[in-house]
Order: structure tokens, then sequence, then C-alpha cells
């Protein structure tokens, strides 16, 4: 196994041992810094991507169980002209970030969220966050942002890497 | 408010120096001017000090007329990579949509002392960013008077132009940089600063200067930084606090897939001891390997055999709580305070009520686990830190690489998430003791989740036995404190760090018969600073009995606090020893200022309307770190212990507030910590192991159980701000206690609640 499909693009990740997890993979062999280590056991979401659209914790996934995965990172939301997502613009609309550790990972859950469910209620936005800890304890913000996010998305399809037509 | 892209720090370096142009000094604040750059040890600052003119710290200004402000400060969340440049922005008379915020390299000859802590960065630095600022300001004028051929006091500045008062031509900033310059810069009296009335970018909300990066998931922190041909370390330290390693599988490990080298690192100093100012590390086993993931997979299989004798293997959290239980009814021997006659005042009460309180150690588990990277070369060693005190590290890295502070270069990082805990630079102090052995070869040292839960410095923990005396007309008389502590060991006579008790928590001085004793008991566990230290802790305590007292006194405690406030203000107190130079003086307690901020809140709250069965609104109050808090919580619980906090109120006097989205944003997150800690926080210890490895033994509060909390700040009595980051988390924990009372009748004396059964819902 030698190739990952990250943000539309095939990523050639070399003779690596298959065990690795995909966070380190992303991070120590690809440069793709923005998806962070948290806890290393699934409790804190600091390490969440899309894998074919939907959340997961990516320290928990071998690197060897990804081929003809579509994996999505925080740095393949923006469109390649760099147009934010509409997640990504709320949150800085509404200043969310403390230390901002923990944000690609939120930013990652409630893109996933509102790429399946446009309106989602109270207690579906904390189901589908309850996984991503911030310890700045932004969290007031963090919904607020879904919301206003769930607004301006509402009718456009959120941009998402696996979205994107197949790279040559 | 639009969000504006920052400009990172490799544009600048990478920009034509010849675009720029360096106007502005500061005086004030412990910096020097027209210092001879070539001295830098920075290679950025050296490139743009080759520059045509004098280099300035603070302001930069291009020909194409954006304006770069340097932040000076460690950002760990608190904003202050906004809020500083913005002080310096509303004083330059420029358009915040024309600033590039740049993170200022390490360099105290220019920036003076450059740390994160104790809520000072905006008050140390206000007057001298504000300075900053005017100078660059007047600088322009007075280069755009000489160039104009007009009287400087017909022009005037706004929103990054000079305009001639007399013809109405505008000129863009740019225009007269570059002799702007060359100007004399002017004395502090030649200064003249805003009147806080024509503000006209403080006081408003930014959002902030990083978001745009922290969005795209950029490289920004400690965690982030690549250094070419890196290596990644992990380093393995005894369970036992303090003990050292003697050998490991050493042919083992070196066997393994992507290890590079293993090896012993001897301790240095006394880390329990020395505090946030050693130099000192813990001995323990090194393994450098090509990728963390080969690093941390072999410290699995890291197989260690310790000397622990070193290690307090006495050191037990279980035992010093049966112990202060033991001797909670007693004084403890040494005395801290003994105002007035507090025997004859519990002889005559009319009423006595008595109360133990615990409280435990906490971790500060910043959700980046830390981390740091060196590369030690040649006699040199250079670091990227996300430290919150990076000034500190310098002479400590110095000694541990055995090198002189002059070849010691820091880079500072964005932090994910301070909290005290990089006050201690410990893990600087390990990478570099691992770089000086891998010369040549850049090392990223990485902790793992379960190291950082292992090897914090924690929150002390600790015990207060009170004591209350109400008269016939049920008013509080006297009040006694035993309060039980940690010191290192049992020869010591003062508290390990972050362990003592202040002398001016209410209503120590608003009462005429207080006596507060102190016991001392050992437990050799690193200790320190965390977000609001003491307050913290004694928030919780001390507004719980409190609130006991006045339950006692049939006394609703809105009225019981406005009652013992209702008096004249102490003098100021003096400014305690040792203090860096740029603080304000101390300012004294202000009755009015805190009644002000409990009528406010009560007010919004509606405290006082009928609350369905189950369900209480609880209040309380805290002044720490120059902040004026208070706060109602509206809590239910039911029978089975399952409760909600619905919501809280704050209302906050923290003097001015310059950036209104900072000061909101630290009190949400404040509250919600507060929260957290009241349910959850808890770090034990047995044979100086600590017994929590990671967040599902030290679970933090999630989204689904946070309330909804209203924020508001008095408009301030006096200008000066004081810093939001930590004097809104105390009075939470107190709040909510008071509530749980108040609905369910049951006082809760202890926290985490959840090992009283107490679950959110
Ligand atoms: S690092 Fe993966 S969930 Fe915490
Ligand atoms: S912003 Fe700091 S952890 Fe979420």
């Amino acid at each position: 196994m030698a190739t990952l499909n990250i943000n539309g693009q095939s990523m050639d990740i070399g003779e690596l041992d298959p065990s690795t997890p995909l966070l380190w993979v992303l991070r120590d062999e690809l440069g793709l810094v923005g998806t962070k280590y948290g806890c290393g056991i699934a409790q804190c979401g600091a390490c969440t991507v899309h894998l074919d659209g939907a959340p997961v914790r990516s320290c928990q996934i071998p690197v060897g169980t990804l081929e003809n995965q579509q994996i999505t990172t925080i740095e393949g939301l923006a469109t390649a002209d760099g147009t934010l997502n509409p997640v990504q613009q709320a949150w800085i609309e509404h200043d969310v970030p403390q230390c901002g550790y923990c944000q690609a990972g939120q930013i990652m859950s409630a893109t996933a969220l509102l790429s399946k469910n446009s309106n989602p209620s109270d207690a579906e936005i904390d189901a589908s966050m309850s996984g991503n800890i911030c310890r700045c304890a932004t969290y007031i913000r963090i919904k607020a942002a879904i919301k206003t996010a769930a607004q301006t998305a509402s009718g456009t399809a959120f941009y998402d890497a696996t979205s994107q037509p197949e790279t040559a | 408010m639009k969000p504006f892209s920052v400009q990172d720090d490799k544009k600048v370096t990478d920009l034509n120096r010849r675009q720029f142009f360096k106007v502005s000094g500061v005086a004030g604040g412990g910096l020097v001017l027209g210092l001879g750059m070539s001295a830098s040890k920075h290679a950025n600052a050296q490139l743009i000090a080759e520059g045509p003119s004098e280099l300035s710290p603070y302001v930069q200004i291009q020909s194409n007329g954006r304006i770069n402000i340097f932040s000076k400060n460690p950002e760990c969340g608190q904003g202050i990579k906004t809020g500083l440049p913005l002080i310096i922005a509303e004083e330059l008379d420029v358009r915040w949509e024309d600033v590039d915020v740049i993170q200022a390299d390490i360099d105290p000859t220019k920036y003076g002392m450059q740390l994160a802590g104790g809520s000072m960065s905006t008050p140390m630095n206000w007057t001298a960013m504000r300075q900053a600022g005017a100078t660059a300001r007047l600088m322009i004028l007075a280069a755009a008077a000489q160039q104009l051929y007009v009287p400087i006091a017909e022009l005037r500045t706004s929103e990054s132009k000079v305009i001639n008062t007399t013809t109405g031509d505008e000129y863009n900033y740019s225009e007269f940089a570059e002799l702007a310059a060359t100007m004399p810069i002017p004395t502090v009296e030649e200064l003249s600063l805003k009147d806080p009335s024509d503000f006209t970018l403080l006081g408003k909300r930014y959002s902030g200067v990083d978001n745009h990066e922290l969005v795209t998931g950029k490289p920004l922190f400690g965690i982030d930084q690549n250094r070419p041909d890196m290596a990644y370390a992990t380093y393995t330290k005894s369970p036992a606090l303090g003990g050292t390693a003697i050998s490991f599988n050493e042919v083992h490990i070196k066997s393994l897939n992507g290890v590079i080298d293993a090896f012993i690192i001897a301790p240095v100093g006394d880390l329990i001891g020395q505090g946030m100012n050693g130099a000192a590390i813990f001995g323990g086993v090194a393994i450098v390997a090509n990728s963390t993931w080969a690093a941390m997979k072999a410290k699995q299989e890291l197989e260690v055999e310790w000397d622990n004798s070193a290690a307090d293997t006495n050191a037990s959290w279980s035992k010093l709580v049966a112990n202060a239980e033991s001797i909670a009814d007693q004084d403890g021997p040494m005395e801290l305070l003994n105002n007035g006659d507090v025997d004859a005042a519990f002889a005559n009460a009319d009423q006595i009520i008595e109360s133990f309180y615990e409280f435990p150690y906490q971790s500060h588990v910043n959700l980046e686990p830390q981390n740091c990277t060196a590369l030690y070369e040649n006699g040199r060693i250079e670091l990227w830190a996300p430290s919150q005190t990076p000034t500190f590290a310098e002479p400590g890295v110095a000694a541990i690489a055995g090198i002189s502070p002059e070849n010691v270069v820091l880079n500072q990082t964005r932090i994910g998430g301070g909290f005290g805990r990089r006050l201690n630079n410990d893990f600087a102090f390990e990478v570099t003791a691992i770089a000086r052995l891998m010369e040549g070869t850049p090392v990223k040292l990485q902790w793992t989740r379960e190291d950082d839960m292992a090897f914090d410095f924690y929150r002390p923990g600790g015990f207060h036995s009170y004591k209350a005396a109400l008269n016939a007309e049920g008013i509080m008389v006297a009040f006694s404190d035993h309060f039980i502590t940690v010191a290192q060991d049992e020869n010591s006579q003062r508290p390990i760090e972050a362990a003592n008790l202040s002398l001016d928590i209410l209503p120590m001085e608003h009462l005429e018969n207080v006596r507060v004793t102190q016991t001392l008991q050992p437990a050799a566990i690193q200790t320190g600073y965390m977000r609001a230290p003491g307050s913290n802790a004694y928030a919780f305590t001390f507004q719980s009995f409190l609130h006991e007292v006045a339950e006692a006194a049939g006394k609703d405690y809105r009225d019981f606090l406005l009652d013992m406030l209702d008096r004249e203000d102490l003098p100021a107190p003096p400014m305690p020893e040792g203090m860096p130079p740029g603080l304000p003086a101390p300012v004294a307690f202000s009755n009015e200022r805190a009644r002000n901020v409990i009528a406010s809140v009560t007010d919004r709250a509606e405290w006082g309307r009928a609350m369905p069965e189950g369900r209480a609104l609880g209040l309380a109050f805290y002044y720490s770190h120059s902040g004026y808090v208070a706060q109602v919580a509206d809590v239910s619980v039911n029978s089975q212990k399952e409760m909600t906090v619905h919501k809280v109120w704050s209302v906050a006097d923290f003097g001015f507030i310059h950036n209104l989205n900072g000061a909101e944003n630290q009190v949400q997150g404040s509250v919600l910590d507060g929260l957290s800690q009241l349910m959850y926080a808890k770090i034990s210890f047995e044979g100086a192991v600590i017994e929590q490895s990671n967040f599902h033994q030290y679970p933090l509060l999630r989204m689904s159980n946070a309330p909804a909390v209203d924020t508001h700040f008095l408009e301030p009595i006096d200008v000066f701000p004081s810093g939001s980051g930590e004097p809104a988390l105390p009075p939470a924990l107190p709040a909510i206690a008071n509530a749980i009372y108040s609905a369910s009748g049951e006082r809760v004396r202890k926290t985490p609640l959840s090992e009283l059964g107490y679950t959110l819902v």
C-alpha cells in the first residue's frame, strides 16, 4: 500500500508500517499538521478527520486499512481558491477559538454533521459534538457557530474534498 | 466584524526589505531603543535590521500602506496576540483592517519581559503599548510636517491617514514612513495619549488574529514545528515522581523499527522544590526515532529498572485526607492571622457554625500535550517552545546545554492551552538534554497524554476547617480557619509551590475577630500555578461556607454579602517584593465595586424569584487578579443527584474592556471550566504515583452539559484594565454548589461532585 487519497489528491506514503495511525501519517509524513494529537485513545476528538464523509478519530485508524477511501482533513475544507466553508466562516465570525488547539477537530465534526443534517436541533448538535473536548470550553460559541453555519449553508452543498470530482 | 487576513512571519522575511520602513520606538516597559540589531540572535530580525533605518520593535509601515504590529507575549488562548496590538493600533490611529499582526521574537532587550501568566499581560503592558503606538504616530506627524512644509499643529491623524486640517488633503502614513524612521524618538512627556472617549478601536469586538489560520489547519503550535531532517523523541520517567533510571532494555529498543537512538538522562536539579524558577528535570529514558509513532511504539516496549529512592513513596492523597480529617477540630500549629479576640467572640456567640472542606489536586490538561523542538549545533541551541515564560527558560536551557545564554535562541509558538502549566519549562529542559546528545539533528520531543497527566505541576489539594460565630442578631462576629496544606517534606516550614493561602479573602478583612492557622502535611508531588491559582480552590470553600453562615443566620445570601461589604475600603496594600517592573501599583479592594457586581448579577438573574421544586439559584462573589466577579447559577437536582446547570449569569468589573469578544470568551470559558472542575477534576496519588492517566479517568465537561452563560461587564469605574482570563472561574464553583444546596438541601463540601454521586444530565 503506497498511496492515500487525501483531500482529493493521491498522496504517496512509501513503505510505512501499516499499523501506523492515520494521525501520525498525516502529521509526520505528509505535513498536514492541522489534525491534532490530544489523547491517542479516542477520547478527545482533536484528531477528527472524514473518512468517506463520516467523522472518525484518526488516532485509531491504522493507515493500512485506508485503501480506496476518501480522507478529508481540515486542510481540505476550503475550496482551491481559498474560500472557506460555511463552518469555517462561522467560526471566525463567532470568534470561537481560544487556544484553538481543538478547533480543527471541532470543525471536522461540525462539517460532517451539517453535510448530513442541514438543520440540526440542539440535541443533535450535542450528540454529534460529544466526542470533541474543548479544554478552553468554547462550547457555547461552537454551538452558536454551528447554527450560523446551518443558516448560511442552507441550500448550498458543503464543500468537502470527497464530493470533488476525482483528480486525474 | 469582518475577518481579515494575517500575514505570517515567513512573508515578512521574504519581502524585499527595501519595501520596509521602520518607524517608532517605544518608551517605558523596559524597552531599549536604537539597539544595534546586528546583535540579534534572530535571523529575520537581522534581515530587517540591514535596512536603511532604525528598527522598531513594535511597528513597521510598508510602502503599500500595510502596517505590521508585533505582539510580544506568548499566545495561549487568552487572546493577547489580538489584544496588545489593538492597543498599539489605537494610539497609532490606524484602521484595524490595515494591520498585520506578527508574533515577536523572544528578545528581552527589545520587548522586556515576555510571558503569559497571572492575568498581568494587559495591565503590565497597557501603558507601554499605548506609548508605543503614540510614539510612532508622533514620528509620522513630525515627518509629515517636514515633508509637507506644514506646521505640525495643522496636521492630524485619522484611520491610517495624515490630514492637513487647512486644506483637507489626506495622505497615507506610508508616504511619510521613510522619513519618520529618521525622526528623533519623542520622550514620554512629549506624547499625548488619547482620551478614552476618543478611542475608535478599543472597546469593540474583534475576532482573533490567528482565527483564519486556525480554521484552515495551518502550523501554528509547538507540536506543529517541523525542521529539515528532524527526529522525534519520547521521554519516559519513573511513575514514582522523582525516581531515576538505572538501566533499560537498550538492545531491544534500539533494534525496533525506526528507532535512531535511546539513552538514559540523569536528573538535573530539584524539580519538585525549585518550582517554576528552576532548571530541573527528572531522570529518564529518551528514545529518538524517525517518526512520532515509532518513538511512541518503542516507548510502549520500554522496560526500565528505576531507582525510586529519591521519590517520596509515602506520598498518598488518601493518607493526607485521613490525617486532615483527624486534626480538623484543632487549630493548626502555625498562626497566620490573629485579629481581635476570637476566643471571646466564640465564647459569647449565639450560634457557632463549623464545616470542613476538601479540595483535590488537579491537572491542567492542556489539550496540546507538552512538547518542544530543539537543534543543538556548534555550541549553540535553538528552541521552538510552546512556553508561557520563554524569557525564564533561557538560563535553564543554557545551564543544561552547558553553554552561555548568548548561545540560546528561543522562538515562541502558539500554545495549545496554558492555564499556568507552561509557566514551567520542564519540556524545554528535557529536549535540551536530548538535543545535546543528538548534535546536529533537530529533535521534537513529544509527551504522550499519559506523560502529560502523570508529570504535571499540579494544582495542590488541601482542606479548610472553618468556624463562624453569630451573635444574637444573626450578625457574623468571628471567623476562624484551620488551613491544612502541603509542604515538600516534613522539615519544610512553608507550603509547597502554589499551596499557600492569601490572607485577604472575604471575610478575613471584613471582620474584627479572625484567626487563621495552618498545618503543613508532607508530599513531594510537584505543584504549580493553575488558572486563578489559590482562588480556584478557595472560592469554592470560602463562598460555600459563607453561604452556610448566611443560612444559619436566616439571611438571604445577597443581603448577607451586601451587608458585609457595606464598609469603608482599607488602604491599598504595598507593592509585593520582587515584582517585575512596569506593574501598576496595587489598588485597594473596593467594596463599592464588589457590591455593584453582586447587585447587578442578582438583578439580571431575577434573584429571589419563585423556582420550581428541585431547582434553585445560587450566588457567589469572588475577587481575584484585580477583577470583581459575581455569578448566579440556575441548577436543578433530583433525588438521584442528577443535576443540570441551566444557566449562569456572570457580572464582572475588570476595568476597561478593550476587546469585548475576547473578554466574553474568557468569561464563558471560565464558567464552564469551573463547572468541569467542580464535577470531575481530581488527581490522586499513592506511593508518589499519579493514579489518572488519560481523559477517561480525568473527564472534562462536554458540550451537552454546558450551560448558557449570560456575560456582562460593568461600566468601569477606573479605565485601567485588569486581565479577564482568570477571575471569572473561581465564583462559578460556589455559585453552582450554593444552588445545589438551595435546590436539594444537601451541602457539598468537597470536590469533585462525581465522587459524591452527582452526575450532569
Ligand atoms: S487524539 Fe484521537 S481522539 Fe484524542
Ligand atoms: S480552544 Fe483550546 S482546546 Fe478548544
